[in-house]
């Protein structure tokens, strides 16, 4: 028998893996874009602008939320984790690159919507436009992370804008959508990780 | 070691569960590494559970290195 190099690259997406596994990931995320619609849906029922500050609390309710539900459910099952820096440092530069890009997207909107040709085209195709913003939004997180059902997600939000395109669906409703099928998902792979991983109720110690 | 390689520390369940390996082989192979000084066991409680933290040394990542470099070259010379 022939020893092998043992692939460290496939250990760490691995293990990158084996840590997310547990759909928590999924439902908090679908929590957001759920919130999100809500807003919007609050927004545009009531004409109140309190819905649109809806995101802004998810962001600070969401994050200590799945923390804690990390804490409780994960780290008892499959134990604690700390993953270098290559991976953190690809998701910084996918983010830094995506606010400078959006950042862009809107001074050129901004300049732009004096001129009429412009803005009507980004209205008529805005939910077209908002699939592949998702599409490749997901595409690169699922590059960064090597999870693969993020490339799923974003083939399925291309998927429900273009097709809300088509059939003229509001806007808020196939964000709603998307939330929900996202939660969905998380809470099956939540389910199927607490099945495999039950609670032993004891750590072990090197002796 | 390859899967500490990877990370900056984990837990004696995460490695576990990773390796595959039963809690008493685990041990003794970490006790082995922890000897040779290519590990650093922590150990803390945490909730009034014990909890055991592991993470490579200095010397443990230089040792892992020289290992994948010599498996290279051994592989390397193989005839096809």
């Amino acid at each position: 028998m022939v020893a092998k190099e043992p692939n460290l690259k496939e250990i760490e997406r691995k293990t990158y893996i084996s840590y997310h596994q547990d759909g928590l990931l999924d439902i908090f995320a679908s929590l957001y874009i759920v919130g999100f619609s809500i807003g919007i849906l609050l927004d545009f029922i009531w004409d109140y602008s309190f819905g649109l500050f809806i995101p802004g609390f998810l962001v600070v309710l969401v994050l200590p939320l799945w923390i804690a539900a990390k804490r409780k459910i994960t780290l008892p099952r499959i134990g604690f984790v700390k993953f270098g820096t290559s991976g953190s440092k690809k998701v910084t530069i996918i983010l830094t690159g995506l606010t400078i890009v959006g950042g862009l997207f809107f001074l050129a909107f901004a300049l732009l919507i004096k001129s009429s040709s412009w803005t009507d085209f980004i209205f008529a195709n805005g939910l077209i436009l908002v699939g592949i913003g998702g599409l490749t939004i997901s595409f690169l997180f699922g590059y960064a992370t090597g999870l693969k059902r993020l490339y799923a997600y974003g083939v399925l939000a291309l998927a429900i804008f273009v097709g809300g395109h088509f059939l003229g669906v509001f806007f808020a409703y196939l964000v709603l959508m998307l939330g929900v099928t996202v939660m969905l998902v998380g809470s099956s792979l939540l389910i199927q990780f607490v099945r495999k991983y039950p609670l032993k109720g004891e750590d072990f110690v090197v002796q | 070691m390859a899967q500490l390689y990877v990370v900056e520390s984990a837990d004696f369940l995460f490695l576990q569960h990773q390796t595959e390996m039963s809690s008493g082989n685990l041990s003794a192979h970490l006790k082995k590494l922890e000897a040779a000084g290519y590990i650093e066991v922590t150990k803390e409680y945490i909730d009034k559970k014990p909890h055991t933290t592991l993470a490579l040394t200095k010397k443990g990542r230089e040792a892992f290195k020289q290992y994948r470099q010599r498996v290279k070259q051994f592989v390397e010379k193989i005839p096809e």
